[in-house]
């Protein structure tokens, strides 16, 4: 595919449906499609032979197959494209009559266009037929990347119990401070400046100090950023000369990615980040008076919390300071805030860094239906990763040392428990002997025994595809296993794995149960994440830059400032109680912080980000955040077609092509006095074009009150900002349109938009198709998604569930199966 | 072939990361040529001073070995003894710690909050040491160029990072940590050599588990698996390939599997270390290495040797404490018969070009922070030379006048072919430039 229609569509691919565009050809900005012109051969007469009946089937054959093919497959260099899409019947009914045939517009009217359009609509072209004609089927796939990371931290984690734990509402670190008393009670009246600290001190007076009392003290620090001067943490009693800190809890970090961590002092500082064992930062020894600044990058996984010490110390340097900064993945160099530090401190988390090679996108989500020798040599890589990691933590993990008399015995435990976490089910005799004595027979040492053990398990299909099929139906712990894939893309915790052991995994209603409890696990919250990531294609917000002449203010702390308002907003109606996709879509607040609510006309006052109001016309959801508007906006003007496409395909639910060829949006060779819609319009005007962008057009023109950093305006070039647009449903019907309000009160209650949201949150959630799960599946979810009140973790929840039970008996069964006696689980 | 061409080349052949160290020393597939002859240095530290009756010969010349010398007999012929190296390096920090963080850069600490036993506090050297600055040349120059430039091993070398723990920089306030666990160090050699030993062995099983698994799926998940096993079976094949194909100059060494690195396996550590060290040099992983035993002010409790004390506190004893004296003779003794394990053990070696053995084309450095123990003198230090390399002669001892170790180094530094450098350290302590030891 063409790398700017890739930029435009990033979820379109030759395999994704798409939908029948009658002689329709997609324009796209800056890069536009356009058609260029046939030569078709001399008229045809579309008469049928005297005597046969009009069917629809007669006049497809004779009118349209020549360039659909005879079963509306496609023919090569007339109308390639398969017939198939989402269309109504009515509005097929419509197109064909308006465009069709397209070298004898007017021969297919009537009586005429609605026979073969019925035709069309139920032998091929419309949802249920293609199901009939293909029926999909479920994908065998292997771990993706990011399943195998979170896996194998979940994996390693089951030996650390507590790692995952949730933390409780204090936030900060828990500080520990150390110095001596100072020689006399200092008299409060004494100023901290009355005391001469580069004083060469004498040996006489080290020697004194030895035996002085110490003084110590603990409290929380919101944040580290302290600047002692010349003074200590207590200039009333602790001696300025020598002292130290020690700061103890956990970071949190929300985004899978690279953190950087800062440390700047002119002292002694110690900092370690989950791995306790090796410093990130060593700068213990000081070096002359000038503050340092120690950088070290750490990789770490979103929605978790990891182990964090900073030590500090001062001896004789003439001055004390020391500030704890980062920079998360996509933010910038700040302190690290209060609401990312904890008191409490957690256990270590494995994370595996070797790199694999990027999983599968071409149906537009991440999955792993394919396999190659990289990716294979990354799963050797990535074993032996593990194992060494196992290797040098083998006593913490197995619970036993060295010299002990069981220790054999518990390294074998330990070998069973992590192949059975790994397989996410129990392993029969004969798995046993496999995977775990016979290492233990061959090895030279237990040690190495349970590496051969670990790089065994981790290299065997039954962890890396994890739905592969087993014999018979499934079973408590395929169940398990796929609602942790679902939720958590992870392993079953213990609590689900002892569900399925107890059978306890069987009824509709202890599926709800235990999905309702992994819902509140923060794993849930980093898979909705990784959900908006996709969902908004914020991809392309990452890293953007404006023209710094028309938008000095937009630099990287706002755009780091805009995602993490977009986030807060999210995870905001996401996790209240009503959920509510409407209010995604509607609400009119932004949460800001003082900074953006400057740029965004605003006024906010004190820290952190707030709700701000705005009059509901001018903000109106999701799609009017600034970094979305941002996004989808060149660096100078808005980007209208990008916008529409958006709109289009993700929150209105209409199906696109890609258009056939790609032409450059090039604003100097428009009149200089036209407006962007002007230009738009211009460019887009032909009929061929008008097919896609009769749609396009019209919703990305309604957001043509924001500019390309999203602030509202009133004027565009010099002259007022038009907004107010007419577009075509799918289904034929003309919508009024005044501005972004309007647009996403029409999307907030179409059910092209909640199927395009389900359908997207399915993918993502489950990594396959969801009519994999039956052709009225998606309309099932779509009908629970409207009784729930658009509920969005209503539909997570049904969505999990439904992957969950494939292949189980129907969900009619549902009430009669739980008086059924259960069938025992099986092992592997 | 440049080691981003190498790495891709291999992958075209086939053969995974787990197998790509391994390979990494192999002529055959690196297309290097006939080595040619090699001249590389080895600094050993050991701390605490030693005793100078014990130590040093009576007389320049013929070398005769006092006691803490004798396990060096065999290399008699191949020593030079030199006496009267000072360093006179002052400033900031206590006599360890200038003995130490100044015994290679030969240039003052940098101020900082390390409190030392007397004097003001300081911090981390402010110039590059020997070692590193002859790594650096090396490194400058396509003949001598190496994948490692200099390995850095230590043994029994405490986890703290200070002036006492450090002696190799890169530069001003760049310690470099030596690596005193040989299983670190062996992963950094070899690096995933022994984990592809335990792949390759288990490689049979992951396939006939895939096998296993896929016979019990439908034709179209199986292909999913059966291309996957096709992969394992060609990386199987690949890895017994390379292992018949690919010989290295010299194998890799088994290490024992189960040394715990605590103080009393100390003598089975430093061993493991030295063949390490003696094989990384073997297959010209590097030229230039430093061996480090235990720290300057270090508490080694030498047990094997039935000293209960530590090795720091006896030196402080006067020399009229028979016991300690004894106790400290034995110790310096064990030193150099580490010392002597390792000339050994390069006198085996043949040399690859196939001129004598590696021993001729190595020169080795024992060389302390202090003097003397008692007296924390950073007069006189131990410097014995064993070995081989253009400049110097040796099977004799030198007596020299105060001379200050920067000319030592300098010295060093113009025997390894880097002979543009003119000062090395503190520039107004080289007057005089290299010292003459032909």
């Amino acid at each position: 595919m063409n790398p700017i229609f890739r930029t435009l569509f990033p979820r379109l691919t030759s395999k994704t449906p798409t939908a029948l565009a009658l002689g329709g050809l997609l324009l796209s900005g800056p890069i536009v499609g356009l058609a260029a012109e046939k030569n078709h051969h001399s008229e045809k007469t579309y008469d049928l032979p005297a005597g046969e009946a009009r069917t629809g089937a007669a006049i497809y054959q004779k009118m349209c197959a020549d360039c659909h093919g005879d079963r509306g497959q496609g023919v090569k260099d007339e109308y390639d494209e398969p017939l198939h899409g989402n269309r109504s019947l009515q509005s097929l009914v419509k197109r064909i009559a308006r465009t069709m045939p397209d070298d004898n517009v007017g021969a297919c009217v009537g009586d005429d266009a609605s026979k073969v359009a019925a035709y069309i609509y139920d032998s091929f072209y419309s949802p249920k037929a293609q199901a009939r004609l293909n029926p999909p089927e479920f994908d065998l796939s292997r771990l993706t990347f990011s399943q195998y990371r979170t896996s194998v931290a979940d994996l390693v984690g089951r030996f650390r119990p507590g790692f995952d734990r949730a933390l409780g509402a204090q936030h900060g670190l828990k500080a520990h401070y150390s110095g001596l008393q100072l020689e006399k009670p200092a008299d409060p009246a004494a100023t901290t400046e009355a005391k001469p600290v580069d004083k060469p001190v004498a040996k006489k007076g080290d020697d004194k100090k030895k035996n002085r009392p110490k003084v110590q003290f603990d409290r929380v620090d919101s944040e580290v950023d302290f600047h002692f001067a010349a003074t200590s943490p207590d200039p009333e009693k602790m001696e300025p000369e020598e002292f130290s800190v020690r700061w103890e809890g956990s970071v949190i970090a929300e985004e899978t990615g690279t953190y950087e961590f800062i440390v700047k002092s002119e002292n002694g500082v110690r900092l370690a980040v989950n791995d306790m064992k090796n410093l990130l930062v060593d700068a213990w020894v000081s070096s002359g008076p000038d503050v340092r600044e120690e950088k070290r990058t750490v990789f770490l996984l979103g929605g978790r919390a990891y182990p964090i010490s900073l030590e500090f110390f001062k001896f004789k340097d003439k001055t004390a300071s020391i500030e704890l900064l980062w920079k998360t993945p996509h933010g910038v160099v700040e302190k690290v805030p209060s609401q990312f530090l904890s008191p409490e401190r957690l256990r270590e988390t494995m994370i595996v860094k070797t790199t694999f090679p990027a999983d599968d996108r071409s149906v537009g989500y991440e999955r792993g239906t394919g396999v190659s020798k990289e990716w294979d040599a990354a799963t050797t890589d990535a074993a032996i990763e593990v194992a060494e990691h196992v290797d040098a933590h083998l006593d913490e993990l197995a619970g036993t040392k060295s010299g002990a008399p069981d220790r054999v015995d518990k390294l074998k435990q330990f070998a069973r428990k992590f192949a059975e976490a790994a397989f996410r089910r129990p392993l029969s005799d004969d798995a046993y002997h496999h995977f775990i004595e016979h290492q233990f027979e061959v090895a030279k040492t237990p040690e190495i025994a349970v590496k051969r053990a670990v790089l065994y398990t981790l290299k065997s299909p039954r962890f890396l595809y994890p739905e592969i099929p087993k014999e018979g139906k499934p079973d408590g712990y395929d169940i398990a296993e796929r609602l942790a894939l679902s939720l958590w893309d992870s392993i079953p915790d213990t609590t689900l794995l002892r569900a399925a052991a107890e059978g306890k995994l069987q009824t509709h209603d202890q599926i709800v149960a235990q999905t309702n409890r992994m819902m509140a696990d923060a794993r849930t919250k980093a898979k909705m994440h990784g959900f908006f990531h996709y969902w908004l294609e914020l991809e392309r917000a990452e890293g953007i830059q404006k023209d710094p002449k028309s938008f000095p203010e937009f630099d990287a702390q706002v755009l780091a400032d805009l995602r993490t308002s977009l986030f807060l907003f999210l995870d905001q109606v996401v996790w209240s109680d009503k959920s509510d996709y409407r209010e995604l879509l509607q609400a009119n607040y932004l949460l800001l912080n003082e900074r953006l609510a400057k740029l965004y006309d605003k006024s906010v006052s004190g820290e952190g980000f707030q709700r701000v109001e705005f009059d509901p016309n001018r903000r109106s959801g999701v799609v009017t955040h600034p970094y979305l508007l941002a996004a989808f906006a060149s660096s100078k003007q808005t980007s209208p077609i990008h916008r529409g496409v958006f709109l289009t395909r993700t929150i209105v639910g209409m199906t696109l092509k890609p258009p056939p060829m790609a032409v450059a949006f090039e604003d100097a060779k428009f009149d200089s006095h036209l407006t962007m819609r002007e230009k738009i319009t211009e460019l887009t005007k032909n009929t061929n074009c008008m097919g896609c962008h009769g749609t396009i057009n019209p919703l990305g023109f309604s957001l043509e009150n924001y500019d390309a950093i999203g602030r509202w305006r009133t004027q565009d070039n010099h002259k007022p900002v038009n907004a107010v647009t007419d577009f075509s449903t799918d289904e034929g019907d003309k919508i009024h349109l005044t501005g972004a309000r309007d647009l996403v009160k029409f999307a907030a209650e179409t059910p092209s938009g909640h199927r395009a949201f389900i359908h997207l949150l399915f993918q993502y959630t489950v990594k396959q198709e969801v009519n994999v799960y039956g052709p009225d599946e998606l309309e099932n979810l779509r009908q629970s998604f409207t009784s729930s009140g658009f509920n969005i973790r209503k539909l997570l929840s049904d969505i999990a569930i439904t992957a969950a039970m494939r292949g189980t008996p129907e969900p009619e069964a549902k009430v009669a199966q739980e008086s059924k006696p259960s069938t025992a689980p099986k092992p592997l | 072939m440049s080691i981003l061409n190498r790495r891709q080349f291999l992958r075209q052949l086939g053969v995974s990361s787990a197998a790509l160290p391994f390979l990494a020393g192999l002529p055959s597939l690196m297309g290097a040529s006939t080595p040619q002859s090699r001249q590389r240095v080895i600094i050993m530290f050991s701390p605490n001073g030693t005793l100078p009756n014990e130590f040093w010969p009576d007389a320049a010349g013929e070398l005769a070995f006092k006691p803490i010398m004798e396990p060096l007999n065999p290399f008699k012929d191949r020593t030079l003894v030199v006496d009267g190296i000072c360093n006179k390096i002052r400033g900031d920090g206590d006599n360890h710690m200038r003995g130490m963080s100044c015994l290679l850069t030969a240039n003052e600490l940098l101020p900082g909050n390390i409190r030392g036993g007397g004097g003001t506090p300081a911090g981390w050297a402010s110039s590059i040491s020997i070692d590193q600055e002859i790594k650096n040349f090396l490194q400058g120059q396509k003949d001598t160029r190496t994948r490692f430039g200099s390995l850095e091993f230590g043994v029994a070398v405490p986890d703290r990072a200070d002036p006492w723990t450090r002696m190799s920089y890169a530069g001003a306030n760049q310690p470099v940590a030596p690596i005193d666990n040989p299983y670190q160090m062996f992963g950094k050699m070899y690096g995933r050599m022994k984990d592809r030993d335990n792949l390759v062995s288990i490689l049979d099983d992951v396939r006939e588990d895939l096998t296993r698994v896929s016979a019990k799926l439908s034709a179209r998940d199986k292909a999913l698996l059966d291309q996957h096993v096709t992969i394992v079976r060609n990386l199987e094949q690949d890895l017994k390939h390379s292992d018949k194909d690919a010989k290295m100059t010299h194998p890799m060494p088994e290490l024992d599997p189960s040394v715990e690195l605590v103080n009393d396996n100390t003598p089975q550590i430093s061993r493991m270390q030295i063949d390490l060290l003696v094989n990384s040099l073997a297959n010209d992983m590097t030229r230039v290495a430093t061996l480090q035993y235990m720290r300057s002010v270090g508490q080694a409790q030498m047990r094997w040797l039935g000293i209960q004390e530590g090795h720091h506190s006896l030196s402080h004893e006067p020399d009229t404490n028979q016991d300690s004296y004894a106790k400290l003779k034995k110790i310096n003794t064990w030193f150099a018969g580490e010392l002597a394990y390792l000339a050994k053990r390069l006198a085996e070696t043949p040399e690859p070009s196939g001129e004598g053995s590696m021993l001729d084309h190595t020169l080795i450095v024992w060389t302390n922070e202090l003097g003397k123990g008692n007296t924390h003198a950073l007069d006189n230090i131990p410097c014995v030379m064993i070995g081989g390399a253009p400049g110097f002669k040796m099977g004799r001892s030198v007596k020299l006048d105060k001379t200050p170790h920067n000319r030592l180094w300098l010295t060093l530094a113009h025997a390894m072919g880097h002979t543009q450098l003119e000062t090395f350290g503190k520039a107004d302590l080289c007057a005089g430039g290299p010292l003459s030891l032909a």
